[in-house]
């Protein structure tokens, strides 16, 4: 596909997503987006499911497994529309992160008895990676997989696994060989969230609501057949997996929605008769966050046409993670100033309920809510100083 | 109108193989020590590469380069200093004068700014016009110091208030009194005095003045982000150069993570950098409102992260950063100059929130 023909299919995608949202969007789901109230997992399901319907929900897969030729410009412009347009986001545990390596790595089983239910989220997955002494320095990770015949034996902790409470699965970075170096004594494994032995803690966050969890495993036996694979070679599908990560095109769209929101907010005429807009301070500042957002929108596209033709030179997806946090973090901050007393004002049980929160516009409590939440934005995924690190070593050679 | 991908390949390789082969460090030294700011030699050399015809129309044996192919130039213009007038000749009176000037205008002036015998430099202050002669004062004309002839902006007191027109002026004719100076990066500039002086108008006024003046000076302030992009490049090299083998407590400074990130910082400028510029050399096709706001937006952004790039290189250097001896001193005064030339931060900045919010 040549790069013209793949800007004009990503052009018509976002305007059909527009479309999609107009017209096909439950109104209540919308609202509840919109508004950023808590999003409960039935909420979840149906989104997912919607956008099967679509589908985009593994428009990116490979065509014999239900996907749509997309390239990644179409996949980067199509979760950078849906951020803008206030959607949920798309939960990339099953149709981004495994089910990329279960076809790509797995068996012809795995792919059979997977991947149709990943598709169309009957099956919601969570990501086991972090340990309590394995965040950033992933590698050191601990938990154990012993084979007992036709089964391993799965002993140790993961923790900040995001939706444990709600998974019917995990995959899984386990330790297979302790006497390996770090890297190549790692597996991947599919852990079924109901064996016996595992038990999810969640781990209440600022912003009010239960993301995270502890995932214990105390002999949990797991079939070999849940092995994707090879034994040991679990780094390089976790690598594979990371890459997926990272490159993401809804912290664009999600950086473009908060400041569209902003200036909204911004242009509203306060109790003093006057908008804060027209303050040459607060302008100011919003001027630096528009100009920051066109130099961000720009590097990424650039950075995904890049990675297209090869003319990558590896920092990419680090620059958009980097620049994108940090600018979406900026901008909630600004706007929770921007609202004043509604902006301190919380009430946890309204954002699980969809009701109001105690002042302020309808939305008040969601955006509080999503700065809470994306304060770890810089953290998670990688965080700025690991991609950092990325850049220097990998890039600059330092 | 946009140009041959093959032949902004072609042009921008010979650039980087004629600057690397006659303008290095310390060619460049020579060329400043001399005492004009540029070098005849050089400015021929440029006129057989083609550079001095960028701007013109295949007619007149030019190029009709787009803003890409410019930036291909002005990005080694900006890695080796160059010292010429490619900018305020080749590219902006080039484009006013294909934008402006009568038929005749151009068949006479054309050629020779195209073969290097004619070097023409831009006032933007306006002066005033009575009865044909120019009075008033411009008093900072990049290269007017050694422009052969000069195109002003005027008013004449008639029409609108804001009418503006362009003339022609002989910079060594009566009534133009020049008192020359050198910009702090070494370049030659000019203090302008006009006293009745006689000036030739461009062109029968079919064209309006002021909106082909915004569009040159958009081109002009892309062609500055190319320029910028070209320093940047090279100072983000010299930097991580220079962490790899200055040995401190026994090892290379690059292997503290203090210095890895900033160094991280100055490739993600890097990378906007190129992003923006090129986002406001392909802005440059789109009509006039839209244009602004990206030339306007890039000129701004780069021009404070460039300079952040060349204080964060100096400092990594430590005191052989502000020296004479080494180049990244020469980039840190470059766009310092770059940054005030065709609009500062501050009026780039105005005009992109103006047309942003």
């Amino acid at each position: 596909m040549t790069m013209q023909l793949a800007r004009e299919r990503a052009r018509k995608l976002k305007a059909d997503v527009i479309r999609f949202c107009e017209r096909d969007m439950p109104a209540d789901l919308l609202d509840k987006s919109r508004r950023h109230q808590v999003l409960h997992k039935d909420d979840y399901v149906r989104w997912m499911q919607l956008l099967h319907g679509q589908g985009w929900a593994v428009a990116h897969w490979p065509s014999e497994l239900g996907g749509l030729g997309w390239s990644p410009l179409e996949r980067f412009a199509f979760e950078d529309q849906l951020a803008r347009l206030g959607c949920p986001w798309i939960i990339p545990f099953g149709v981004k992160y495994v089910g990329p390596v279960i076809y790509t790595y797995g068996s012809a089983a795995q792919k059979q008895r997977f991947l149709p239910r990943i598709a169309t989220t009957e099956d919601f997955w969570a990501q086991g990676y972090s340990e309590p002494g394995a965040g950033s320095d992933l590698a050191s990770l601990r938990t154990a997989a012993v084979r007992d015949g036709d089964h391993y034996v799965v002993n140790g902790q993961k923790v900040w696994t995001t939706y444990a409470q709600w998974a019917d699965w995990m995959f899984c970075l386990v330790r297979t060989d302790r006497e390996a170096r770090p890297q190549s004594g790692i597996s991947f494994l599919l852990v079924d969230m109901r064996s016996p032995g595992v038990t999810v803690k969640p781990i209440p966050t600022m912003d009010g609501y239960t993301h995270v969890n502890e995932v214990w495993l105390e002999n949990v036996r797991v079939p070999l057949e849940n092995l994707v694979g090879e034994e040991g070679a679990g780094w390089t599908y976790a690598k594979f997996l990371l890459k997926n990560e990272r490159t993401a095109g809804a912290i664009v769209g999600m950086a473009w929605h908060a400041l569209h929101r902003l200036k909204e907010l911004a242009a509203e005429v306060g109790p003093d008769g006057k908008r804060p807009i027209d303050q040459p301070l607060l302008r100011n500042r919003i001027g630096e966050f528009e100009l920051s957002f066109l130099a961000l929108e720009e590097a990424a596209y650039q950075a995904v046409e890049a990675m297209m033709t090869g003319a990558e030179n590896g920092g990419e997806a680090s620059l958009i993670k980097i620049r994108g946090t940090e600018l979406y973090q900026e901008i909630a901050q600004a706007t929770v100033e921007v609202l004043g007393p509604a902006g301190i004002a919380w009430d946890v049980e309204a954002l699980h309920s969809g009701g109001l929160p105690p002042l302020g516009p309808s939305d008040a409590g969601g955006i509080l809510k999503d700065h809470f939440y994306n304060r770890a934005a810089t953290i998670f995924g990688g965080a700025s100083e690991i991609q950092r690190n990325i850049i220097a070593k990998g890039v600059l050679g330092l | 109108m946009s140009t041959d991908p093959e032949m902004i390949a072609l042009l921008s390789d010979s650039a980087r193989r004629y600057a690397a082969d006659r303008y290095n460090f310390l060619q460049r030294h020579a060329v400043l020590q001399e005492g004009r700011g540029y070098s005849e030699k050089a400015w021929q050399d440029y006129a057989e590469l083609g550079w001095l015809a960028l701007r013109l129309p295949e007619s007149e044996g030019g190029l009709e380069a787009d803003g890409a192919a410019i930036g291909a130039v002005m990005e080694v213009v900006g890695s080796h200093l160059l010292m010429e007038p490619v900018l305020a000749s080749a590219i902006v009176c080039a484009g006013l004068l294909v934008r402006l000037a009568s038929a005749e205008q151009q068949a006479r002036l054309l050629p020779a700014l195209a073969d290097g015998s004619l070097k023409l430099a831009f006032a933007a202050e306006a002066l005033t016009l009575r009865d044909n002669r120019l009075n008033g004062v411009a008093a900072s004309v990049l290269h007017g110091d050694i422009a052969d002839q000069l195109i002003v902006v005027a008013r004449d007191g008639q029409g609108a208030q804001d009418a503006e027109t362009l003339y022609l002026v002989d910079a060594g004719s009566p009534g133009v009194a020049r008192q020359s100076y050198r910009l702090v990066d070494g370049r030659g500039a000019a203090m302008l005095r006009f006293t009745e002086a006689a000036a030739e108008r461009l062109g029968a006024g079919d064209v309006c003045a002021k909106t082909a003046v915004e569009a040159v000076c958009d081109e002009a302030a892309v062609a500055l982000c190319a320029e910028n992009l070209g320093i940047v490049k090279a100072l983000l090299e010299r930097t991580c150069e220079y962490l790899k083998v200055r040995q401190q407590f026994g090892k290379p400074i690059g292997v503290n993570q203090a210095l890895q990130h900033r160094a991280a910082d100055m490739y993600l400028i890097r990378e906007e950098t190129a992003a923006l510029t090129k986002a406001a050399q392909r802005a440059l096709e789109l009509p006039a409102p839209e244009r602004a706001r990206i030339v306007s937006g890039a000129k701004a952004y780069i021009a404070h992260a460039a300079r952040r790039v060349a204080n964060e290189a100096i400092q990594m250097h430590g005191g052989v950063g502000v020296t004479e001896e080494l180049d990244v001193s020469h980039y840190f005064r470059r766009l310092m100059v770059n940054a005030e030339l065709f609009g500062s931060r501050d009026r780039h900045f105005a005009r992109f929130v103006e047309r942003s919010l």
